[in-house]
């Protein structure tokens, strides 16, 4: 497999109160634990299990994922502009590893 | 004892005319309660079936592998009413929990879009959480005509 690359699409700028759309996509095979190899073997399962959202160091946005999200999980959501500030993203795996992006908000 | 076979078969006929449209009236009746009580079942809880919950996907869709869904559910999501959390089931896959999408009032808008698998066609159901406790819920047919599970 791969490794995940994980990509946002976020407006770079935003003003006071306004909605802003995020989208974000990772790479990966999400792999249910349902499948068998040719050997007969239960292929174990390795998702992404939560995804979450911090804005300025607070969480304003998560999922839990279950095997049903498809591969390739994307998700788009929407955030109220506070104030400019850091926006972080960041996916978990089965396993513990994560992965991580960032992006500046500049709110005017 | 005065009946002809005439009217013993009319009698039967009425019948069982009656005893199948009773039939039909519970399977469908059953068909609703089956969602209300699969939500009760996994969720604890009570849901009521609310126009504020909007799950849009397509009626058919080519491929259960990646079926894209939007949701949204009417709020103002302030501190004392706001959504606090929706589930995704997808009762008749093998494994029925999709996802759970977790909202912060006055910071995230209770919308979302992502793609799900299915196994068949079912009804999806998302059950929005309320900020005062209240389950609010709905559910949309969709048709696959591949498994997206395997």
């Amino acid at each position: 497999m791969t490794t995940p690359t994980p990509r946002v699409l976020v407006p770079s700028g935003a003003t006071k109160g306004e909605v802003f759309q995020v989208r974000t996509i990772i790479s990966h095979q999400m792999e249910t634990g349902l499948r068998h190899d040719v050997q007969g073997r239960v292929i174990p399962r390795k998702i992404i299990n939560r995804f979450v959202c911090r804005y300025g160091g607070v969480e304003v946005f998560s999922v839990d994922l279950h095997e049903a999200v498809s591969a390739n999980p994307f998700i788009e959501f929407y955030l109220l502009a506070m104030e400019s500030g850091r926006l972080e993203f960041i996916w978990e795996e089965d396993g513990g590893s994560t992965y991580r992006l960032e992006h500046q908000l500049a709110v005017a | 004892m005065g009946l002809t076979r005439r009217e013993m078969l009319m009698a039967g006929g009425v019948g069982s005319a009656a005893l199948s449209s009773a039939f039909l009236a519970s399977g469908l009746a059953g068909a609703h309660d089956e969602t209300a009580e699969f939500v009760a079942r996994h969720t604890g809880r009570k849901a009521t079936e609310s126009d504020r919950v909007h799950l849009i996907m397509p009626a058919v869709f080519p491929t259960g592998y990646t079926v894209p869904m939007d949701l949204k559910v009417d709020s103002p999501m302030t501190e004392d009413d706001h959504v606090k959390r929706i589930r995704v089931f997808a009762p008749q896959n093998p494994l029925i929990d999709v996802a759970s999408f977790n909202f912060v009032p006055q910071r995230s808008i209770a919308r979302v879009s992502t793609r799900i698998r299915l196994a068949k066609p079912q009804y999806v159901v998302a059950v929005a959480e309320m900020s005062d406790g209240a389950l609010l819920m709905t559910k949309t047919w969709v048709d696959v005509a591949t498994n997206g599970c395997i």
